[in-house]
């Protein structure tokens, strides 16, 4: 597992791809405090664990990708 | 290989290594913290006490006459042990069978007729109850913990919102599953692969989410061609939502697309409480949102089909729980779901509040990668298909001649 850092808010995970399509994310702090926009739907009464995924974190994943610095089937 | 015929435990050693060994730990002697259904709420207020066989005891249900609440207390009583179950309401307790002892839905005991005093630390287990969805729930925890407003049951919409008139009632089931702990059908929260084995269906899209006590398995699917399962028509594909709740109850939100647009929308509760370690009563239920133009009969109609399918599933994976063994060293592969992770999840409900680890309930993603899985399966199927249409055209080549 290799941190990604989340463009947008800066909060790290641990991530691994098997493939272009598997991810997986271990986060290492409480969701609902590091992210904001998850943050924002506990606000309005949703459970973090409701939520399905920060499409801003995602977006940080594919970058990590298409940087190299997350590599795809490497593990 | 019949060389050296004195050396025959050295292959033998060799073999010992190379091979996976399947590891189980003893059971665990504890039952989940949490909340537990324990059916339709409806199906407790009949006026009798209802015995229930949970957490490794008996409990006993019953509705208070004047406060028209469900309790649900300890069913032995602790006078000389009389089963409470076997009693009679009186009022808003529950009289033993054996000395009439009651026995108050908060465990106090509320009278003795025959005796001048009752006794000063006459009280009995009251278990926490909740009553929502049309359901009873009890909570659970070995520390005897009250249940905090964070791990609640959420209100179901169809049942609780303001479009509630436009849902069916529910349909409910009970499957009694011996020889099997009920870490098993939790299991199934990863396993991709299972559904298209057991379910008859292709996932084309899965991803789980665990975080706090909340685990979740969204699922895009389509049916397969090469089996028919006789019950509701399942022609086109199903979006399903599933979150557990806790230990034992999962609400899954499930919209299939049932031809001309149109999507059916039903909710599907798969809960189960265990009995002792090794059985458990699962139990699985369905409310249907009503097409445009359906009937009240129609919607209860559909939401029977919907539970009558899942029956089916249910029931086959009741088969291979039967036969299967306990796994705590699973192997896997990329395709596979976090089954480790998930155990960790489920971990937490199984130890002391105060030892439950960050790693347990902190936020874990996974979402599996079904191309190559699906690629397999739909090949597979087309060759289902194809055989039988041989098979099919060689019996009536063979009549007719
Ligand atoms: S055992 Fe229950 S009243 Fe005596
Ligand atoms: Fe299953």
């Amino acid at each position: 597992m290799r941190a990604v850092e989340c463009g947008a808010c800066g909060n790290q995970v641990l991530c691994e791809k098997f493939s272009p399509a598997h991810t997986q994310v271990q986060w290492t702090d409480e969701a609902a405090e590091v992210c904001p926009r998850i943050r924002e739907k506990v606000a309005a009464g949703e459970l973090s664990a409701r939520v399905r995924s920060c499409g801003e974190l995602r977006d940080s994943i594919d970058a990590a990708v298409a940087s190299g610095l997350l590599e795809v089937g490497g593990a | 290989m019949s060389v050296q015929p004195d050396v025959s435990p050295q292959p033998m050693s060799q073999n010992e290594e190379d091979v996976r060994v399947i590891e189980a730990a003893a059971l665990p002697t504890r039952f989940a913290r949490g909340w537990h259904c324990l059916g339709l709420a409806e199906s407790f207020r009949d006026g009798k006490p209802h015995e229930i066989q949970a957490f490794g005891t008996k409990l006993v249900v019953f509705q208070g006459e004047d406060d028209g609440e469900l309790h649900v207390l300890n069913a032995y009583c602790p006078h000389m042990g009389g089963n409470l179950a076997h009693g009679t309401v009186k009022g808003n307790a529950v009289a033993c069978p054996f000395h009439d002892w009651r026995w108050s839905g908060n465990g106090k005991c509320a009278g003795i007729p025959y005796a001048r005093r009752v006794p000063p630390r006459a009280k009995t287990r009251a278990w926490p109850t909740l009553e929502r969805n049309k359901q009873l729930y009890v909570w659970n925890d070995p520390e005897g913990s009250k249940p905090t407003d964070d791990v609640t049951i959420p209100e179901i919409e169809g049942i609780h919102g303001p479009d509630a008139g436009e849902w069916s009632d529910w349909s409910w089931h009970y499957l009694r599953v011996d020889n099997s702990n009920c870490r098993e059908i939790v299991d199934n929260v990863v396993d991709m692969a299972h559904f298209y084995y057991v379910h008859y269906a292709f996932p084309e899209y899965f991803k789980n989410v665990f975080d706090g006590h909340v685990a979740t398995q969204y699922m895009e699917s389509s049916p397969r061609p090469d089996i028919d399962l006789g019950t509701l028509s399942a022609s086109g594909g199903l979006r399903s939502d599933a979150s557990y709740y806790g230990p034992s109850y999962m609400i899954d939100k499930l919209w299939a697309d049932v031809g001309g647009g149109l999507e059916m929308e039903s909710v599907l509760i798969n809960c189960h409480y265990p009995i002792d370690e090794n059985s458990f009563m699962l139990m699985y239920g369905a409310i249907v949102k009503k097409l445009p133009g359906m009937t009240d009969e129609q919607a209860e109609q559909a939401a029977q089909a919907t539970s009558e399918g899942l029956a089916v599933g249910f029931e086959q994976d009741v088969e291979i729980w039967k036969n299967k063994t306990r796994i705590d060293n699973p192997l896997l592969t990329e395709e596979d779901g976090p089954v480790y992770q998930l155990r960790r999840w489920y971990e937490q409900f199984y130890v002391d509040a105060a030892d439950v680890k960050d790693e347990m309930v902190r936020r874990f993603e996974f979402e599996i990668d079904t191309t190559r899985a699906n690629e397999a399966w739909r090949a597979e199927a087309e060759a289902n298909i194809a055989a039988r249409k041989a098979a099919e055209a060689q019996i009536a080549a063979g009549s007719g001649s």
